[in-house]
Formats: structure tokens, sequence, C-alpha cells
């Protein structure tokens, strides 16, 4: 249980570190991907481009080492309902949005939103196993 | 308890590293393009305005506003010398870009500013697109 639980958290950060990375490259590309949800207003996507790079690179770093990964946790779960949100709002408008999951992509029109949407269903897949596992490891060597 | 410590902690790492970017990224995006932005209605109540189509060469040769020149930052150095024998001073530039989402029309608006020091130069809000659902341009117009 220990060892899935860690293969699991493992996974998920480098998944983090990997969004995180590719955003903080180049985050005006970052801010045009926001802008195409048509949620946010400028000012707000601006400081979500230039912060949400590296609250990833921090959270995917976290649930790897399992440093602060109780805060982490938090996060990564927070995190992905919101971008899961985002994507099913755009599908539902029909907006032709650039994920930018990981980095500038191809537009939804290109790619469809099933893929974007099944890897954040996926995430948070792999977090309640993670936590699950680990608590469940836990007990055992409690006993 | 320990977890929303440990996640403020997390939030605070990340916003102090975002704001350093903010000042040393140098593709940092910047908090006052915004200002640069102006409405098609804003843009029609202005007595002379000339167009520029910021988008890619592909773009502009598929279809551009009628009297809209071609002014990117991937051939700025040949395109301004064009630019700059058709600009009317006396006008209002506006530039647009695809979409309300791209940015190109915004760095091409404050590379313009800078660097002929004219502060009657916009983005056009909702780029192409806004044109072509206005009625204004139309897909493979030339």
């Amino acid at each position: 249980m220990k060892l899935l639980s860690r293969i699991a958290y493992l996974a998920l950060g480098a998944t983090f570190i990997w969004a995180g990375v590719a955003k903080l490259i180049d985050p005006s590309a970052f801010l045009s991907s926001i802008l195409t949800y048509e949620v946010f207003g400028y000012t707000f996507a601006v400081a979500a481009s230039l912060f949400m790079p590296y609250l990833e690179l921090c959270v995917g770093f976290s649930l790897a080492t399992g440093f602060l990964r109780g805060g982490a946790r938090w996060l990564a779960g927070g995190m992905t309902v919101v971008f899961l949100l985002l994507l099913i709002q755009a599908a539902v408008r029909g907006l032709d949005v650039d994920c930018g999951c990981f980095g500038s992509e191809a537009k939804a029109s290109e790619t469809g939103f099933l893929w974007p949407i099944s890897r954040d269903v996926l995430m948070l897949a792999a977090l309640f196993v993670a936590v699950i596992c680990e608590r469940c490891g836990r007990r055992k060597s409690e006993l | 308890m320990k977890s929303v410590q440990e996640a403020f902690t997390l939030i605070l790492i990340a916003l102090v590293c975002g704001g350093a970017a903010y000042f040393a990224h140098p593709l940092a995006p910047s908090f006052g393009l915004d200002e640069l932005s102006i409405t098609l209605e804003e843009a029609q109540f202005e007595t002379e305005v000339f167009w520029i189509d910021a988008r890619t060469d592909e773009d502009f040769d598929r279809g551009h506003l009628d009297g809209a020149i071609l002014l990117n930052e991937e051939h700025w150095e040949d395109l301004l010398l064009d630019f700059l024998d058709r600009w009317p001073p006396s006008a209002t530039v506006v530039v647009y870009c695809s979409s309300q989402a791209c940015m190109r029309s915004h760095e091409v608006a404050e590379r313009l500013r800078e660097e002929l020091g004219v502060e009657e130069i916009f983005a056009l809000e909702g780029g192409w697109e806004t044109l072509l659902e206005m009625g204004l341009a139309k897909e493979g117009e030339k």
C-alpha cells in the first residue's frame, strides 16, 4: 500500500512539475491561454500567469518529496478541480480554448475536450489513491 | 490545521517567486498592457483610424481589414518601414490580432508607442474575431 501511495505521489508530483515548468518558460503564452477561457479579467489573468506556474512547481515538489505534503495535497486537489471546472464550462460554452495545461497547446477545435478533461479526472483519481493508500499504510504500521 | 499552514507556506513561496518573475522574467506579461485596449465602438468614434494587422503573414494573406497594413514582431524591421511610409500622424492607430486572448496587438501597440513616442496607439479588444462578428471584415477578404 505504501509503495502504491509513493508511486502515485511521485507521478502526480512529476506531472505538476512538468506543468509548472512548461508554463513558466513563457508566462505571456500562458496568459493568452488563460484569456481564451473568457472567465477572468486581464489583471487577474496576468497575476495568475505569473503565480500559477510556481504554485504548480511547489506543489509538485512537495508531493514528490513529502516536504509540506499535507498542504500540497489540498492545493493539488483544489487546483485540479478548478482546472476541471474551467474546461467543462469552456466545453459547455463551445469556446475554442487553448488548454494551457502544459504550456501553449493546440486549440480545443483541433484536440477536443475529452483528453484534457480525462487527464484532470485521472489526476484526481491518482490523488485519491495516494491519500487512501497512505492512510491504510499508516494504520497498518500502527497496528 | 497543519495542512492549512503548509498550504499557506506553499502559496507564499509561489507568490514570492511569481513576484520576482514579474520583474526578472524576460517574457513576463505587463499589468499595464490593458490600458492600451480600445473597444470597436470607441475606435469607430475616432475621426481617423489607421489599422494595423499584428497577426502572422499567413493570416494577413488569408484576409485582413480593408486598408489595414501588416506589422508583426516576426518581421518588425522590414514592416516598420512600410508602416512609417503610410502612417498619417494625425490618425489614431488601432492594432488588432486574432482574438480577445491574443497579446500580439498589445505588444505591437506598446512597442510602437515606445519607438514613435506617440500615445494615440491602441490594441483592439476582441481583435479579428470581433471585426468578423460585427461584419466589418470577411474571412478571405483582402
